[in-house]
């Protein structure tokens, strides 16, 4: 497998990767804080709090 | 120092664990930061010295050029700019072992950053010009878009590099080489050099157009809807139209939203196509774009299910003006650990065969363009 010096750590973490199960907890994790942020400013907007 | 190579799985509780430690990521988390609040002006961030603000003060020193900021002109903005810092870092000093696993939260950033992006294309915005106009400017995205991913596969280009080049140039914002990059699993280089491609193009063609325009003796707002779907990105459209004259250039202002509203759709395109396309085609080892996903990633459903809603308008100001401004702290992060990432050599690698679609596709669509609007406006097709 490749490997990329200027992402790779010494472990072999390779932080430009994004595979397998790690990328969709990764994913998961993106969804949930945009639609927790989005859900936040809208109630703020429709309580009249923006 | 730890040889132990690093497996996900075996240290994985729950979907939470993609987040590591906090003393793990909390380096790279400060890189990013700092990277972000000295690029741009951050919505919550009182700092004064930021790369925006000495572009602009450039801007004002040099004066502007038809009536743009240079740097608008160059594409500077709320990705381009921490991308910049990132990469001149990141090819002076390194990237410190300590910094990346906070950086992988670039993988995080990307999928928050573009569901956001959802309440900032709303077809209300367009409608004013009427459906006609929009319609037009679809079925030019689509064939610029269709047109592209074939010459790229005619010349040979790696697939992931041209889509991205296709996507931005068939929407008209260099930026889309971002939103596409875990749509189509493209490496960084690919997305830079794409994103160079298209932004050397539309300067190029920004200061060519004015030119054609007066060769075929076009209408100033004929010439305002060229800019508008010919050339890569706002600031060179406004150069273009502006230059052709001041009418023009304030129907490129009129028009801008039909072009800016169908955006989704024409990445959305590049990222089906591609997608069906590696579905169909399993085996073919040509094919790399889309391939590691085995379904639609769940984030471009809900990217899709957000931009609906927002044709409701269920976002309504200012809370989409919010929520832009967390955009671009998102985007801000995230360039800046993709600036990071980048040896200069590797968006050097990918050739200048990317620069030759872009100018051959770009090119073919300026001429589309100056026929199919002269025709629309002979025939009242399409009325201003």
């Amino acid at each position: 497998m490749e490997r990329h010096p200027h992402t790779t750590d010494a472990q072999g973490f390779d932080y430009m990767a994004n595979s397998g199960l790690e990328e969709k907890d990764r994913d998961y994790v993106g969804i949930i804080l945009a639609l927790v942020i989005m859900v936040f400013i809208t109630v703020c907007q429709y309580n009249g709090l923006l | 120092m730890s040889q132990t190579p690093y497996i996900y799985e075996d240290r994985r509780r729950s979907f939470l664990s993609c987040c590591y430690s906090f003393q793990e990521v909390l380096p790279g988390l400060l890189a990013m930061f700092f990277i972000a609040i000295f690029s741009n002006n951050l919505a919550g961030v009182p700092n004064p010295f930021t790369l925006e603000n000495l572009f602009r003060y450039l801007d004002a020193v040099i004066g502007p050029i038809n009536g743009q900021p240079l740097f608008q002109i160059l594409n500077s903005n709320f990705v381009w700019n921490p991308f910049l810092l990132g990469l001149i870092i990141g090819n002076t000093f390194g990237v410190h072992d300590s910094w990346k696993r906070g950086l992988s939260y670039i993988h995080k950033l990307m999928p928050l950053g573009i569901i956001m992006l959802a309440p900032h294309f709303v077809f209300g915005h367009a409608t004013k010009a009427g459906w006609a106009m929009i319609i037009f400017a679809f079925v030019i995205m689509v064939l610029t878009a269709q047109f592209t991913i074939w010459l790229g596969r005619r010349m040979g280009v790696d697939d992931r590099h041209a889509g991205d080049i296709a996507g931005a140039l068939a929407t008209g914002d260099p930026h889309v080489t971002a939103i596409l990059m875990p749509m189509l699993k493209a490496k960084g280089g690919q997305v830079i050099n794409a994103l160079a491609c298209v932004l050397l193009f539309g300067l190029i063609a920004s200061f060519l157009l004015p030119l054609v325009g007066q060769l075929v003796g076009m209408k100033d707002e004929a010439f305002g809807l060229l800019s508008i779907l010919g050339i890569g990105n706002t600031g060179q459209m406004y150069n273009a139209a502006f230059g052709y004259s001041y009418e023009a250039g304030r129907w490129a202002h009129y028009l801008e939203p039909v072009r800016h509203v169908i955006m989704p759709a024409g990445f959305l395109y590049v990222f089906f196509v591609l997608f069906l396309r590696s579905r169909i085609n399993p085996d073919d080892p040509e094919i790399h774009a889309t391939r590691p996903h085995k379904a639609v990633p769940l984030f471009v459903i809900i990217f899709i299910v957000c931009w609906i809603l927002a044709q409701f308008h269920v976002f309504k100001e200012p809370a989409h003006l919010a929520i832009f401004e967390m955009v671009k702290w998102d985007f801000s992060l995230a360039a800046a650990a993709l600036g990071l990432s980048l040896p200069l050599r590797e968006i050097a690698q990918w050739g200048l065969r990317g620069f030759a679609i872009t100018c051959i596709a770009g090119t073919a669509r300026i001429v589309v363009l100056v026929a199919a609007i002269m025709a629309a406006v002979h025939f009242n097709w399409l009325t201003f």
